[in-house]
Parts: C-alpha cells; structure tokens; sequence
C-alpha cells in the first residue's frame, strides 16, 4: 500500500522526473480525492493542478475564461531561473483569440490531415534511411539513431533547411526545452542557456526570412516570412518566435513518443507480437502510444474572471495547471488505464490537448510515428535494453534523453 | 437540435465526420460542412459524439 498523501505529495520538482519518471500514483490520488487541487508548497508559486480528463476539457474549451499565457507550465524556484511571467518567445502557446486565430492561420493548412499527406513519402524515405543506418550493428543509442533524427529531419525540410544545419538546430531545440538540464545547459544557468539558444536561433531565421523575401520557395520559411496577419507580414519578434516554437514543438515531444513508444513494447512484448502479427494496427498503436507516453507534461492557463470548477472556486489571477498524462489514464475514462493496449478502441486521449490550442502538428506527429513504427515492426526482429534509460530533467515535457539498447535489424527489403 | 461548425476554429481533421457520417462533410477547403442542420433526434447521441471528439471543439449543439 501506497502511504500518499495530498498534503505532501510532489509533482513539480524536476529531480524527480530524472530519477523515476512520471508520477503517475501522485497523480492518480489527486483525481481520485481532488482532480482540481490547490497545490501550495514552498519551493513553487501556488497553483490550481488539474487532473481529470473532463476538467481538462473543461477548462481548455474556454480560451476566454481560461486564457493562455506567457508562463507556460510550473516548475520549481531555482537560482539562475528567467523571470516567468516574461516569456523567452512569443507565439501561439501564449496568444489568445481572436490574436491566436489570426497567426495559427498562417500556416494551419500545411498541418491538416490532408496538408501533411504530401510529406508522406519524404517521411517514407527518412525513416528508411535512418533505420539503414542501424544496419551492421547490434547497439546504439536508440535516442540519438532514432527517435530524434526523423521528426527533426522532417521539419527541417518542410522549412528548406539544408542538412548541413540540422545539427545546430538540434542542440538549440534541446537547450530551449531542456535548460535545466545540465546535458543541455552545461555550467550556463536556466536564463543564461535560454538566451543564447534564442539568439542563435533569431540570428540563422533571420537570414533565412531574408533569403525567402528575395526569392520564395513553396517552403514553411517562406510561408512565414511572407506571411500576413490581419492584412500585414508579422511584426520581427513574433516571426522570430514562430519559427523557434515550429523547430522546437515539432522535435523534442514526437522524439520522446518513438522512444517511450518502443520502450513500452520492450516492456510489453506481448504488444510487440502483436503488432509484427498485424502491422493494420499502426494507427490504433500510435495512438496508445501517444496515451501512454504524452511526452507533454503540463500547460498553465490563468483564470481570467472568478469563476468554479469542480466546486473549487478559482480567482481571477489564478494560475492553473493542466496535467495531460495524468487525464490520459483517467479512470472514468478510459478501461483498464494502466494498461498498454494497442488495439485500444476508442482511444479518446488529449495528449495533444484540445480545442483553441490543439496542437498543430499533431497530424504530423501521427504520420511520423505511423511511418517510422510500421518500418520498426517489419525490420526490427530482436530488441531489448542494454543499459539504463535516462531521464530529461523538466517537469514540463518528458524526455528520455538516452536509451541504449541491443537488437537485429533486416537490411532494406 | 441545431448544429453550428465554427469555421474559424475547424481545421479539417474530419474527426465529426467519423464518429456522425452523413452529418458532417469535410470539403476541399479542409472545414467541415453541416449536411443536415437540424438531423432527427435519434442522430443526437452520433452528433455530441463528434462534438465532443473535435480536437478543435468547433461544432455546437444547440437545442432549438
Ligand atoms: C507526440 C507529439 C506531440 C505532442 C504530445 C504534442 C503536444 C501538444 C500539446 C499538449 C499542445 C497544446 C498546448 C495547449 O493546450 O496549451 C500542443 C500545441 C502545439 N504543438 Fe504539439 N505536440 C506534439 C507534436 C508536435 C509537432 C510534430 C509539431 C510540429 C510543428 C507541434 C507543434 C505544436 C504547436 C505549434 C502548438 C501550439 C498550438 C497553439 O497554441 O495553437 N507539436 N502540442
Ligand atoms: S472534427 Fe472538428 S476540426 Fe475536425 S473537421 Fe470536424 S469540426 Fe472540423
């Protein structure tokens, strides 16, 4: 028996998230006791975390009461951290309507169901070639091989950034999102390693944005960089950001699916069988997939007016927090939760949130993981872990940094 | 019951058109289109299930 309790439970503190994981019993004691519960501690500004599935919704179905804002998830005070309420970027995450409507209208075409379609044999032939470069080995760091070369290959094309800088782009999109971590940080505090990962970032967008004025292309950089909101091109600071929220947005969360993805079927290989037995489960696997694992932590709204939710009375001012792995395994919702079912049908899970901010790439984050999990069921013939994994220092998106594994792998059919 | 997509919010991820076939059509410019505003009540448990499952929560009930 679990000795939880509410009052000292702790889902912040992002040591933890490194040594074992997702919190998934605090979690389920505070759906089962309180789904919307006012967390004070001392290490963290108080505020509202919400757990269940249906106060998620609630709450993400009413941008005008429950705006989004520059801070985007809670985390612990730690020396050398920026100012939270100033935002290091400023995109879609912390715009609201009608704002958000206008810039998400930029470019929401090229991510609809039919507007990642014609990416599908690009995505095809990287997942080919990565997993071709696995061949005459047995180990390898199924992180650094795998997972994160094909969504970040895949968003560099779609934005026409030549290979030669994909490996820049990576270590900026690790930085931003993992500042904390001291893998991606080095000795540089939180601040310090946010700051320069955006002016680099701002200075190698800015030349593309240049390059792209002078001769357009049908890419991602061009549409942004001659983009117009309400009638005009956007303002330098917003284009700047909406670049670095694409590269960054698009990397680290599809990357931490491939590889919880294949680490539960190390842990389940009863689904793994399953899976090779009858590749027509993909979709429905990559779904599971994405419930199981929601490499995304947490997102804060604000409450704009005083207001209840759930019976809780919430402020104005206050802050709230929406856990989505924690709705992911809710009981009310879904059967047998802490279950690893593929053939999970209906899977209805907000990993990727819901309503004014679903995410805009989650089309493309289910292409990338239907591609690269039916190459994986059709060539990977043994797989099993050869070391231990590790584990992203942040309480805001799950990361597995590193995971070593043994396997054997079918060259090109 | 009247049902009202909210074209500024819809994305074309034909989700409603899944769960409430013959309710809902997705067109060329990827936005859903309400084919039967106001369907037969025994459509209603299929309609709220799409409304419900909209990612972008764009379709509206309405009960008159
Ligand atoms: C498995 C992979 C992914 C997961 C779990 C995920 C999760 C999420 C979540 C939960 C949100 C909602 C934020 C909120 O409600 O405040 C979001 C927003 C967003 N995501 Fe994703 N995402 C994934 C992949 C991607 C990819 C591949 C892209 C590609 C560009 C992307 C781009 C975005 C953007 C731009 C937003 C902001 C949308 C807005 O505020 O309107 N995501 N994502
Ligand atoms: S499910 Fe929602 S977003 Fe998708 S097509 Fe239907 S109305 Fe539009």
């Amino acid at each position: 028996m679990s000795a939880l309790k509410l009052e000292t439970i702790d889902i912040v503190d992002p040591d933890l998230y490194v040594s074992r994981g997702y919190p998934h019993q605090e979690w389920a004691l505070l759906r089962r006791e309180a789904p919307v519960y006012r967390y004070e501690r001392p290490n963290v500004d108080p505020f509202w975390a919400v757990t269940g599935h249906a106060q998620i919704v609630e709450v993400s179905r009413q941008p005008a009461l429950f705006k989004s804002i520059q801070r985007l998830f809670m985390t612990i005070d730690e020396e050398g951290a920026p100012d939270p309420n100033e935002g290091i970027l400023r995109q879609l995450l912390n715009m609201n309507p009608p704002e958000h409507g206008a810039y998400r209208g930029v470019v929401n075409r090229r991510f609809t169901p039919r507007g990642v379609q014609v990416l599908r044999q690009q995505i095809e032939t990287i997942t080919t070639e990565v997993l071709d470069g696995l061949v005459g080995r047995e180990e390898c760091d199924f992180v650094l091989d795998v997972s994160a070369k094909l969504p970040l290959a895949v968003i560099a094309e779609m934005f026409g950034i030549p290979r030669s800088d994909w490996d820049a782009m990576f270590r900026l999109s690790n930085m931003m999102i993992g500042p904390s971590d001291p893998e991606y940080g080095g000795s540089n505090t939180v601040k310090e390693t946010l700051e320069l990962a955006r002016m680099e970032f701002f200075q190698y967008f800015n030349a593309l944005v240049e390059d792209r004025r002078k001769n357009p292309r049908d890419d991602l950089a061009s549409a942004l960089a001659n983009g117009k909101v309400n009638g005009e091109p956007l303002p330098i600071f917003e284009l700047m950001s909406y670049f670095a929220l694409l590269i960054i947005a698009g990397n680290e969360t599809t990357r931490n699916a491939t590889t919880g993805g294949l680490f539960a079927f190390i842990n389940h290989p009863d689904q793994w069988r399953r899976l090779k037995a009858d590749p027509s489960l993909v979709p429905h696997a990559v779904e599971e997939i994405v419930r199981w694992t929601s490499p995304v932590i947490q997102f804060n709204r604000e409450a704009v007016a005083d207001t209840e939710l759930n019976g809780q009375k919430i402020r104005a001012g206050d802050l709230l927090c929406l856990i989505y792995p924690s709705a992911n395994r809710d009981e009310a919702v879904f059967d047998h939760p802490d279950e690893f079912d593929i053939g999970r049908n209906p899977n209805p899970h907000i990993a990727f949130g819901i309503g004014e901010h679903f995410c805009l790439g989650a089309n493309l984050a289910r292409l990338e993981l239907q591609v690269m999990f039916r190459q994986l069921a059709e060539r990977l013939e043994a797989i099993e872990l050869n070391g231990p994994i590790q584990r992203m220092r942040s309480s805001f998106v799950g990361g597995i940094k590193h995971m070593p594994v043994r396997y054997r792998l079918k060259p090109r059919a | 019951m009247r049902i009202v997509v909210d074209h500024n919010l819809c994305e074309g991820n034909g989700r409603c058109v899944e769960a409430a076939p013959g309710i809902f059509e997705l067109r060329d410019d990827d936005r859903s289109y309400v084919l039967e505003e106001q369907p037969p009540a025994s459509l209603r448990g299929k309609v709220e299930l799409a409304a419900r499952l909209c990612p972008r929560q764009a379709i509206r009930v309405l009960d008159k």
